[in-house]
């Protein structure tokens, strides 16, 4: 294969595909990044075989070819070619030679014939903004349990209702979703992203302008836009009916702000004890709210809080590390938190937004 | 043939083919999971391993599968769910400070709303369903257009949503591209009405018409809900001009849901119309030994046919008692005598119906809407004197009551003019279905 393109593209291409390629697997092949020249374009592919990515690099192809090279060291070269302009590839015995203006490489090939093809995935497809696609994702993944023992929950669980498209995480022990509006979609009934390679798929499409196209059916999911064609297995399973558990009536609210809250269980997590706990204590009749946590080793410490409450008197304790993770999912000013006795989850949503919803179970006392 | 073995003499003769690096990573978590007339499907687990076997070793298993079975046309691969050995997580001081959510597993398929158990290679065929069990089969076979609607019903326990729910699970497999939906006629009502509430009348039409298959239990709720059953009258023509099958189910006959619609009776009945009554005693034992084999446990000859004999209501309860059985069987660790058996089945046996003849004139008096004390009075007009049959024949079939002491109690009559009474029911129920189905009525009543 013969060929010449530019740096800059190559080398994003490189970067994004090369952590994909396998680490610590028996098959060499895994660890490298087959190198496709056909047709006015250079594509760059690899797998893990749980997820599989193809970018397609524009290119001036005066020979066709295929050559397998490993992954790390590939981008070790380019990490480290700092000019703009172009290079030219020459693949000739299963070897690749990289030319620069100033610099000349010279790389071992890996035999070709083990690197596996990726599965293209035939089933129901939708389209939907990678802009929204994303954030719909980074709205919820964190609270995924990252353990393999329950697979359905090691994952971010999609579906479809009325014109919403929502993205639901739990490791049952806090919960989140977000709804994310989209008009005319066709009826998903549920499909579970691998906990595992949705970092990838953030990765990947984060910075992605415009739509990306989603195909699934029972095992396998793909996302493609322009230049990329990405895909994964997904879950064989059933997410927990997870709606029930929401509580449905609400025995005290109170709202605060964001800022407040943040700060006062940043400072409470300096005294939480081994199991971050911290304890809340709402008293509406008293305008009372306060947070408090305590360490014998290190001491204790009480903040007060400016909140509007209403309803009963509650306290209960909960895991502040639970608690902090979903402001990465709130951007309003103020914070609504939604009790209903201290044996069921309390609920936290930003207040005038309906899409994102938090749970929390309180801890045992 | 056993297809473990098989496969793991394939397996080994494959790894002395190629490397050891390729071998590890592709047939690694592979199984035949059956054969079937010569094709052998193997289930492998996802499609990156597919696609690698179908391309680049499908000639090499071929081959070997082939030199280790003869009767081998086609190999054909299958991505399946392995299970991963269930680890319990330990109780950790941890886990005990952190309670969990209390998010329940669903075993129901979302889609369809089938649950995937339900199937007919565990539906026990006996006399008392093996119509609606024929029938089922002639809808698999051409749905829409054999039996349409078809139309199951029966008493509670006796397998009607496990027929129906089968039914849907066997199309769904046999016919992919058709759409299944089972609900319960309860579910339907809410949707209706979630539907009217947000003024969208119209994508609930739409939502139900779009499927090929629509399996609707419990429809006996239906009497009192008219708006329900206009919408279900307009689903259903929709459903049936368009060959698309419906299937019901209900506790009683059309006939007598109350407050049923003409329009919707009528419409029941052009369909198939099929009960499903209660086990004899050969299904019984069939049943239970079904149960057992499930569960892996031999109770003995003996024992099972005590409790085939015994119980004689529905299925649950039969499953019940064989749980109750199965549960003392594995808690002492040894077989369970036939006196241990009766002893634990004291409770779930139904007492013997002890009934003041009293309440027997005054449940039947009040079916029939007439006056309790008319049943005793001395006239002969046609009403009166069916009711007083009836509560005669009752007496005697249902509650073993003397034939003079029914007489003495029902206005001094002769005993042999209960005799002929009894007779003349029987007789009348034979030629008449209506008579059959009020006797079923009251009999529920009692129960």
């Amino acid at each position: 294969m013969k060929l010449e393109c530019e740096i800059e593209k190559i080398k994003n291409g490189i970067f994004i595909v090369e952590r994909i390629t396998g680490k610590n697997l028996t098959l060499p092949a895994l660890n490298s990044i087959l190198l496709i020249a056909s047709n006015k374009s250079l594509k760059l592919r690899s797998t893990n075989l749980s997820l599989g990515v193809e970018i397609e690099i524009p290119a001036r192809v005066e020979k066709e070819g295929v050559v397998a090279v490993s992954g790390a060291v590939l981008s070790g070269v380019f990490l480290n070619i700092p000019e703009v302009g172009n290079v030219k590839i020459d693949g000739a015995d299963g070897n690749l030679s990289i030319k620069t203006k100033n610099t000349n490489i010279k790389l071992k090939g890996q035999p070709h014939d083990d690197f596996p093809t990726i599965p293209t995935v035939s089933g129901k497809v939708f389209e939907i903004e990678a802009k929204k696609l994303t954030e719909g994702i980074k709205s919820v993944y964190y609270s995924s349990s990252p353990s393999d023992i329950k697979p359905e929950i090691s994952s971010v669980y999609i579906y479809t209702n009325e014109d919403n498209l929502v993205f639901v995480s739990t490791d049952s022990f806090r919960l989140a979703e977000k709804k994310i509006k989209i008009k005319g979609l066709e009826e998903i009934h549920g499909l579970l992203l691998p906990f595992k390679n949705v970092s990838e798929i953030l990765r990947i499409f984060d910075d992605t302008r415009g739509v990306v196209k989603v195909c699934f059916n029972k095992n396998q999911i793909s996302f493609s836009s322009d230049n990329i064609y990405l895909t994964s297995r997904i879950i064989d399973g059933n997410f927990p009916d997870y709606r029930q558990i929401i509580p449905k009536e609400t025995k005290t609210e109170a709202i605060l702000l964001r800022q407040d809250l943040l700060n006062a269980l940043k400072l409470a997590n300096v005294f939480s004890d081994k199991f971050n706990q911290v304890n809340l204590t709402i008293k509406p009749r008293e305008k009372f709210f306060e947070l408090s946590s305590a360490n014998s080793d290190i001491g204790e410490n009480k903040t007060y809080l400016e909140a509007a409450a209403k309803g009963e008197s509650i306290e209960l304790g909960f895991n502040y590390k639970y608690f902090l993770d979903c402001f990465q999912s709130i951007s309003s000013d103020s914070v609504s938190i939604k009790l209903s006795g201290n044996s069921r989850p309390m609920i936290i949503s930003p207040v005038a937004d309906q899409s994102f919803t938090y749970l929390i179970m309180p801890m045992n006392r | 043939m056993n297809t473990g073995e098989l496969w793991k003499n394939c397996l080994v003769e494959i790894e002395a083919g190629i490397s050891k690096a390729n071998f590890s990573t592709w047939f690694k978590n592979t199984s035949v999971l059956r054969e079937d007339a010569g094709i052998i499907y193997v289930g492998v687990p996802n499609e990156f391993v597919r696609d690698w076997l179908k391309n680049k070793y499908h000639k090499l298993i071929t081959k070997t599968v082939a030199g280790a079975y003869e009767n081998m046309r086609a190999v054909e691969y299958i991505i399946t769910k392995i299970e991963s050995e269930k680890h319990e997580s330990p109780m950790t001081a941890d886990a005990y400070i952190n309670k969990e959510l209390p998010l329940k597993d669903l075993y129901i398929n979302q889609e369809d709303n089938l649950n995937p158990r339900y199937r007919f290679n565990s539906f026990i065929v006996g006399a008392f369903n093996e119509l609606a069990y024929a029938a089922s089969q002639a809808i698999i076979e051409s749905p829409g257009t054999k039996y349409n609607p078809f139309f199951v019903y029966g008493g509670t326990g006796l397998g009607k949503t496990h027929l129906i729910q089968a039914v849907g699970n066997t199309i769904k497999e046999k016919y992919p591209d058709k759409k299944v939906h089972y609900l319960t006629l309860e579910k339907f009502a809410t949707d209706f009405i979630n539907a009217l509430q947000n003024n969208k009348a119209n994508t609930f039409k739409e939502k139900y018409r779009k499927y090929d298959l629509l399996i609707i239990d419990d429809i006996q709720f239906i009497g009192k809900m008219e708006k329900i059953q206009e919408e279900l009258f307009h689903t259903f023509n929709t459903f049936h001009e368009n060959n698309k099958q419906i299937i019901f189910s209900s506790d009683k006959h059309p006939n007598y849901i109350p407050e049923l619609a003409d329009r919707l009776k009528s419409r029941f009945a052009a369909g198939m119309i099929v009960d499903i009554s209660e086990p004899e005693y050969e299904s019984r034992l069939a049943i239970l030994k079904v149960k057992l084999r499930e569960q892996n446990v031999d109770l003995g000859q003996e024992v099972i046919e005590y409790v085939a004999s015994t119980i004689q209501g529905n299925v649950r309860e039969l499953e019940g008692s064989l749980n109750t059985i199965v549960c003392q069987y594995r808690l002492k660790n040894k077989a369970v005598s036939l006196s241990e058996v009766k002893n634990l089945l004291k409770n779930n046996i139904r007492p013997k119906k002890n009934i003041a003849i009293k309440d027997v004139v005054k449940t039947v008096s009040g079916y029939y809407k007439l006056e309790e004390a008319s049943i005793y009075e001395k006239t002969r007009r046609k009403e009166i004197v069916k009711a007083r049959q009836v509560v005669m024949y009752l007496l005697r079939e249902d509650f073993n009551v003397s034939y003079p002491l029914i007489g003495q109690k029902i206005g001094g009559k002769d005993h042999t003019t209960v005799i002929h009474s009894c007779l003349k029911i029987k007789e009348d129920i034979k030629n008449d279905p209506q008579l059959l189905q009020e006797l079923e009525q009251i009999r529920i009543m009692f129960k």
